[in-house]
Formats: C-alpha cells, structure tokens, sequence
C-alpha cells in the first residue's frame, strides 16, 4: 500500500498543482507545529528573546504573531 | 432537500460531518451517515430501531466500519503531505504526546482548517441522500426520516455502507419489512 502511493506521488510529482498544494498543507502544519512549541515555550517561562532565537526569526515577528494568543 | 428531513435525520447528517472529520477524511461517506444513525447513544435513531431489529446492532456497525477506518490514507492534507514523505499521522499522534488530545487541531492554522474544510459528501454518499428521498416518496411518506435514509444507504450499493449491512445478511426487503412494522408516526 506503502509502495503503491510512493510511486503514484513520485509519478506526479511535477504535476505544479500538487506539489505546490503539498506545500501549502506542509505550511499549515508548520503553522500549527510552531504555535504549540512557542506557547509551551511561554508556559515554561521563556521570553521572546530567547524563543525568537531558536526559531531564527526577529523578536519582533514572534511577539507580533503571538502575543495575542496571551502568553 | 433537506428542509423535508426530521429532526433526527438532519442531526444523522451533521454528526456524520462530524464523524469524518475526527476521522481525518477528506469526504463524508456512507460509513459515517450509518454508524451516526445509532448516536448519540441512549437517544437512537428511528434508523437505528430498523437496523437493530434487521440484524445489524450497534457494536457490529461500529467494528465494522473501524475496521475501514484503519485502512484509510484519511483526509486530503494527510494526503498531500504523504507525498512529501510526511506520515501526518505519526506528526498528530508526537504532538498529541507532548500537547494533549487534539493539540494540533486546537492551534489557529488547526482551526483554520477545520472551518475552511466543509466535507462534501462523496458519490456514494450523494446518492444514498437522493435514494432516501426517493424512498421515502415511494411510501408515500411526507417526511424523511431516519429509517428512509437507513433504505437509502442500503441502495446505494458503491457505498460501504451497504456492503456492512449486505454482510450482516440484511437485504433491502428485510429491511423495508422493518420499516413497515414500525409504530406509525403522529
């Protein structure tokens, strides 16, 4: 079953629509994937500097997206 | 045409949106319209009544269609993700380790998507709806109920939901015999 969909998604992979809608439901789960860490980060008392730091990202563009989460 | 269903019917038809959402399915199919029928538990369906007393009870509906549920690539992003090499699955099940129950579903991306994903009803699904109403007319019922849409699952033989009941050994006419003997409505 395994196989089958590797080579049915290797087959289509330059198909533009799907790999580019790949990437977007790759993105949603990064969105969702960084929310959780960045809340639990706030929860362990971490400061935006320091979450900001490990995600490679500006304090700012952290504190900015989540800030109205209220942490 | 679901302004003629009962109230029954159309709460069948919600849970059944429900239902293929925690599953993770990109479409509503028959399986979840059936196994919905008999919920929420201790206020079952008219249809559930029918299936019972045919010979398909609860916990068989259920095994049966769990038993779909675990051989399916589930819902369109699993799906898309797949083909990055990305098993989401295995994704939801370290973040619901770490974060609890649903935590990737309770962040806004999560949310998100839930609200954006209206889960159409797939082929088999459509037609099982239209064969409810069709069945309910041939029995010159001015409602659709429950145990109409039970006959309508039953019809539309490209729906799983008819191979669980044909399985159990029912068959449209038991069934429509089940139909008939219930008390008649008010």
């Amino acid at each position: 079953m395994a196989d089958a969909t590797g080579v049915a998604a290797a087959a289509s992979s330059k198909d533009p629509a799907e790999g580019l809608a790949a990437v977007a439901a790759l993105r949603a789960l990064q969105e969702s994937l960084e929310e959780l860490q960045v809340v639990n980060a706030r929860q362990h008392g971490w400061s935006w500097q320091q979450i900001a730091a490990v995600l490679q990202v500006s304090k700012q563009a952290v504190h900015q997206k989540y800030r109205r989460l209220g942490y | 045409m679901f302004e003629k269903f009962t109230a029954e019917a159309r709460r069948t038809v919600v849970l059944a949106q429900e239902d293929a959402r925690s599953r993770h399915q990109g479409q509503v199919r028959t399986e979840n319209l059936l196994i919905c029928l008999y919920d929420p538990p201790g206020a079952e369906s008219v249809g559930a009544e029918v299936l019972t007393r045919a010979g398909l009870p609860r916990s068989q509906a259920a095994a049966a269609v769990q038993a779909i549920a675990r051989s399916d690539t589930s819902g369109p992003d699993a799906q898309k993700l797949w083909q990055l090499g990305i098993d989401l699955d295995a994704v939801r099940s370290q973040a619901e380790e770490a974060f609890g129950p649903g935590a990737l579903e309770r962040t806004r991306a999560g949310r998100r998507r839930a609200k954006e994903g209206h889960i159409p009803f797939d082929v088999a699904a459509r037609q099982a709806l239209e064969l409810t109403l069709r069945e309910a007319l041939d029995l010159g019922h001015r409602h659709l109920g429950t145990e109409h849409l039970v006959l309508g699952l039953m019809r539309a033989e490209a729906g799983a939901a008819a191979h669980i009941m044909a399985a159990a050994g029912l068959t449209l006419d038991s069934l429509r015999a089940a139909v008939a003997e219930l008390a008649p409505r008010p």
